[in-house]
């Protein structure tokens, strides 16, 4: 701890005060064409992806194209280069580069032609996929509009699969995902705040949010900790939420991640916030509570006895996944009078042949199932067959077979992985997983005894936590009645008439009373409620 | 411990309790011995006897290791000394596994060994904090409590687990430590527990059978209850459902033993006691609802005159079980088993101030007036009996 440390400061003093600021220099264009072009060339020096194009104009006139290979739609380009072309020609005299630039800002379809006077804004456009054009070597006109970067189209999302729901996922570009959200409020009172973070990257970023439903204070906050972002650049939504958290050395999310459109929409309608991030199909929504973390966007989807049912499966295996191999260490090694005497001797039967003690044993098996588990994701899917025939083969049977590791601790760890695959919410499956391990080593040492203070405190922290000021065991606590039927059940679409209390509820209302669906209903009494006739 | 922040502080408190403290009281399920079954035995020399019925996990098929089969399922392990706590520790010497208590069923006293006094045992039991108050107490009839223990039984795996389910069974009286003990402490009650013997099955293999009580007088075996005066004990004690009772209404005839059946569907049984001048006395009310099971007499029951023939006589049959009954526990056994000074105490708390010391003394005198009443609800059958002629 003390060498760590020692060196922790030694690292840390030669490190730089300041970050490097990364702007691009804001020279001015000279008005030598030569130089300017000079200037150009050794800005734009071993980016041998950029391009420079000259292009004869009619009537004499020379025009040098700056643009980026790959990122700008050729076609486009001749098309409004012709256009542009054309625009002069009717005016008889070369026109200078601004009133160029005004006449195929009117002309172009695509919009946002500009002049600029510093070779910063310049290149900065030109980096952005947008096209310069250097006119007789004067000042240079960017092009807005002709940049199509490389992107994938909508496809089903990989992470987050459902039977009945919606096929469209985000992809990696942030205009494409604004439109997928846009597409489904096409109202101005969903509001979209873009921001850059990232000195190099110029990432964008995106606050999404209704207006008048979320919480005004949340929606600042957000912006807050968004702004206050410095970094050299970023690469995923990962990078975001790790400065945006509330608490970083919880081992619970505070933030959420989709992949889908739609559940993005019903976290809005719910008074939450979304932010966007260029480069990743990732949004994040916040604030997150202990049950989002429980919920799939399908229990809404499917009716709701299903969906209430679903929600208590994952309950119970959120408890499984969370205890069940400490409690099974705790009452085999400590408890064993609690074991009814039946079972007892089945395990103690299967146990018998077994060198290792129970603890050791539950976590040769749990590292090893986190070591296949691990494997799976990440070999290439024509290896990943192997990997479940030997950890089938291996631990499944041999382990069992050679005396190592008892049948029943097999199937304990087996039950534990299933039930933690049932969480739906991969970074809060996997700070389950996290917090297993802790719990083995109280159950242990201290039996029950211990399991019961690891369970105190994993309650202490979650009801102490907090996700952008809203309390993270929130409706339970702090509790509120109303919230609970969107926790312990499903309540079915009509009966969820308010927001939840803690987001969302300026504007609590979210379905008008008397909308339960019954005989003779309709017609009657119209959509305004109020009991039956 | 200064300039370490509050977190470090208490992790170094948290360690130092679990390593320091020495509360390591963890036990492998491999290093136990299931003790499912303890007997004690009086020998002849003033010594005692314990048998201990253990569990070999190995024994046990279903499991994926080979080699189980053929092997015994459970081990006995006896050893002789003075007292119980020696014993144990006599028994661990031959053992290379912690005798662990937790999960022993049954507890059983040599008939010889609890006609001697059983209070050292119980002792031992009470301070034992392994021994689980829910095993069950049995005295063994007619043979030591270790040939009881060392009697195979087929059924389960572990004979020990039989007994244990058998005594949870309706079927017999099961009788665990809190019970016994309770009733033992309790003034103006006796303990009593199940009895367990040994008989022959149709293969004349020895097996056991619980079939009767046995009743304590204060801490020492008074008697056996078995037969009727058995069915007539249960009926008090609220056990009498499913029982079946069987009176004779008519005389024996040339095809039908001229008897009646009833199953028994439920009893209410209450004891009054009254003062009076210095001497108690007491009813006993029981009144059993039931339903005719068989009909082997010439009786044709959903007839009204029949129907309350055969309720008398079936009041007549319970009537002479209790006093039966009565007459075992007061004369012979002199023994409070039924718990007509816990009623007494109840109803009249200065009188028993009084009698309490004299109880035991007193019990076999105290007249008891025996009301028995026997409801036929069902008669059984939607029809007449079979082999009743029809009216023509």
């Amino acid at each position: 701890m003390f060498v760590f440390r020692r060196w922790l400061r030694k690292r840390s003093g030669k490190l730089p005060a300041a970050m490097r600021d990364w702007t691009e220099p804001g020279t001015e264009f000279a008005q030598d064409p030569q130089a300017n072009l000079k200037l150009l060339e050794k800005t734009f020096e071993n980016c041998s992806d950029v391009v420079f194009q000259n292009v004869k104009l009619p009537g004499e006139r020379e025009a040098l194209l700056i643009y980026l290979d790959g990122m700008v739609d050729r076609q486009l380009l001749d098309q409004q280069m012709r256009l542009g072309a054309v625009a002069r020609d009717r005016g008889g005299a070369p026109a200078s580069p601004g009133k160029l630039a005004e006449e195929l800002d009117s002309r172009l379809g695509t919009g946002g032609t500009r002049t600029v006077n510093t070779l910063g804004e310049f290149a900065k456009g030109v980096m952005g996929g947008q096209v310069g054009v250097v006119l007789d070597g004067e000042p240079c006109i960017l092009i807005v509009g002709a940049g199509r970067p490389p992107s994938r189209s909508v496809e089903e999302p990989q992470a987050e699969t459902l039977i009945r729901g919606p096929r469209e996922g985000f992809i990696e570009q942030i205009q494409t995902n604004m439109a997928l959200l846009r597409k489904r409020f096409p109202t101005t009172r969903l509001k979209m705040e873009p921001f850059t973070v990232g000195e190099l990257s110029d990432t964008k970023v995106v606050v999404a949010y209704l207006e008048g439903i979320a919480t005004d204070s949340v929606v600042l906050e957000v912006r807050n900790r968004i702004a206050r972002i410095r970094i050299d650049g970023i690469v995923e939504s990962g990078y975001v939420e790790e400065f945006i958290e509330d608490l970083p050395f919880s081992p619970f999310p505070q933030v959420l991640n989709t992949e889908r459109p739609d559940v993005v929409a019903a976290h809005l309608l719910e008074g939450r916030v979304a932010i966007l991030i260029g480069g990743t199909p990732f949004a994040l929504l916040v604030p997150m509570t202990f049950w989002s973390g429980l919920q799939s966007a399908e229990d809404y989807y499917e009716r709701f006895p299903i969906g209430t049912f679903l929600r208590w499966i994952r309950f119970a295996h959120l408890l499984i996944a969370l205890f069940l191999p400490s409690v099974y260490v705790a009452i085999s090694t400590f408890h064993q009078e609690m074991i009814p005497t039946n079972l007892l001797m089945s395990i103690a039967g299967a146990r018998e042949a077994n060198p290792f003690p129970a603890l050791v044993e539950v976590l040769l098996m749990e590292i090893t199932f986190e070591a296949l588990r691990e494997a799976g994701v990440r070999l290439p899917k024509q290896v990943g067959a192997a990997v479940s025939i030997v950890g089938a083969l291996v631990i499944g049977q041999a382990a069992v077979q050679a005396g190592i590791i008892s049948a029943p601790m097999v199937i304990v760890v087996a039950v534990t992985g299933i039930a933690n695959f049932s969480i739906p919410r991969f970074n809060f499956a996997a700070s389950i997983r996290l917090l297993r391990f802790p719990m083995i080593l109280l159950a242990g040492t201290l039996g029950l005894f211990g399991i019961g203070i690891g369970l105190l405190g994993i309650l202490i922290h979650l009801c102490s936590l907090r996700s952008f000021g809203i309390p993270y065991f929130s409706p339970v606590a702090p509790l509120s009645f109303g919230g609970l039927k969107d926790v312990v059940i499903r309540s079915p679409h009509w009966a969820m008439k308010l927001r939840p209390r803690l987001t969302g509820y300026q504007d609590p209302v979210r379905v008008p009373e008397g909308q339960m669906p019954r005989p003779g209903a309709s017609g009657k009494q119209g959509n305004q409620g109020g009991g039956a006739p | 411990m200064k300039g370490l922040g509050t977190l470090k502080r208490c992790a170094v408190l948290a360690i130092s309790c679990t390593l320091l403290a020495g509360c390591w009281d963890r036990k492998e399920m491999d290093d136990i011995a299931l003790v499912m079954a303890s007997a004690i035995d009086q020998l002849g020399d003033g010594q005692i006897e314990l048998s201990l019925q253990i569990a070999l996990p190995t024994g046990i098929p279903g499991t994926l290791q080979t080699g189980g089969k053929g092997q015994k399922p459970v081990l006995v392990v006896a050893v002789k000394g003075k007292n119980a706590h020696e014993l144990i520790g006599q028994a661990q010497q031959q053992l290379s596994r912690k005798l662990f208590f937790g999960h022993r069923g049954v507890i059983i006293f040599g008939e010889e060994y609890a006609r001697r006094g059983i209070t050292e045992v119980l002792d031992t039991l009470l301070r034992f904090p392994d021994s689980r108050y829910n095993s069950f107490f049995l005295t063994a009839r007619g043979a030591s409590a270790k040939e009881i223990l060392t009697t195979p039984y087929h059924l389960e795996l572990i004979p020990a687990i039989g007994m244990k389910i058998m005594q949870n069974s309706q079927y017999t009286v099961g009788v665990k430590i809190d019970r016994f003990l309770d009733h033992l402490a309790a003034d103006g009650t006796m303990p009593y527990s199940g009895a367990i013997r040994i008989v022959k099955d149709a293969q004349g293999e020895p097996t056991f059978q619980i079939d009767q009580v046995a009743v304590y007088r204060e801490n020492k075996l008074a008697g056996y209850l078995s037969g009727k005066s058995l069915q007539a004990f249960k009926m008090i004690k609220g056990m009498g459902k499913g029982m079946k009772l069987t009176a004779e209404v008519e005389p024996k005839g040339p095809e039908t033993q001229g008897t009646i059946t009833a199953d028994v569907l439920s009893v209410r049984s209450k004891i009054r006691a009254f003062y009076v001048k210095g001497t108690p006395s007491f009813d006993l009310t029981v009144n059993v609802d039931s339903r005719g099971l068989a009909n082997d007499s010439t009786l044709d029951i959903s007839k009204t005159p029949n129907l309350l023939r055969a309720e008398k006589a079936l009041t007549d049959e319970l009537n002479e079980r209790l006093t039966d009954l009565l007459t075992l526990t007061q004369r012979e056994f002199k023994s409070d088993v039924v718990g007509f000074g816990r009623e007494l105490h109840i109803e009249h708390p200065k009188a028993w101030k009084k009698l309490k010391k004299r109880w035991t003394d007193l019990y076999p005198e105290v007249p008891v007036r025996v009301r028995a009443r026997v409801h036929l609800e069902r008669i059984g059958r939607t029809q007449a009996p079979g082999h009743l002629e029809l009216p023509e």
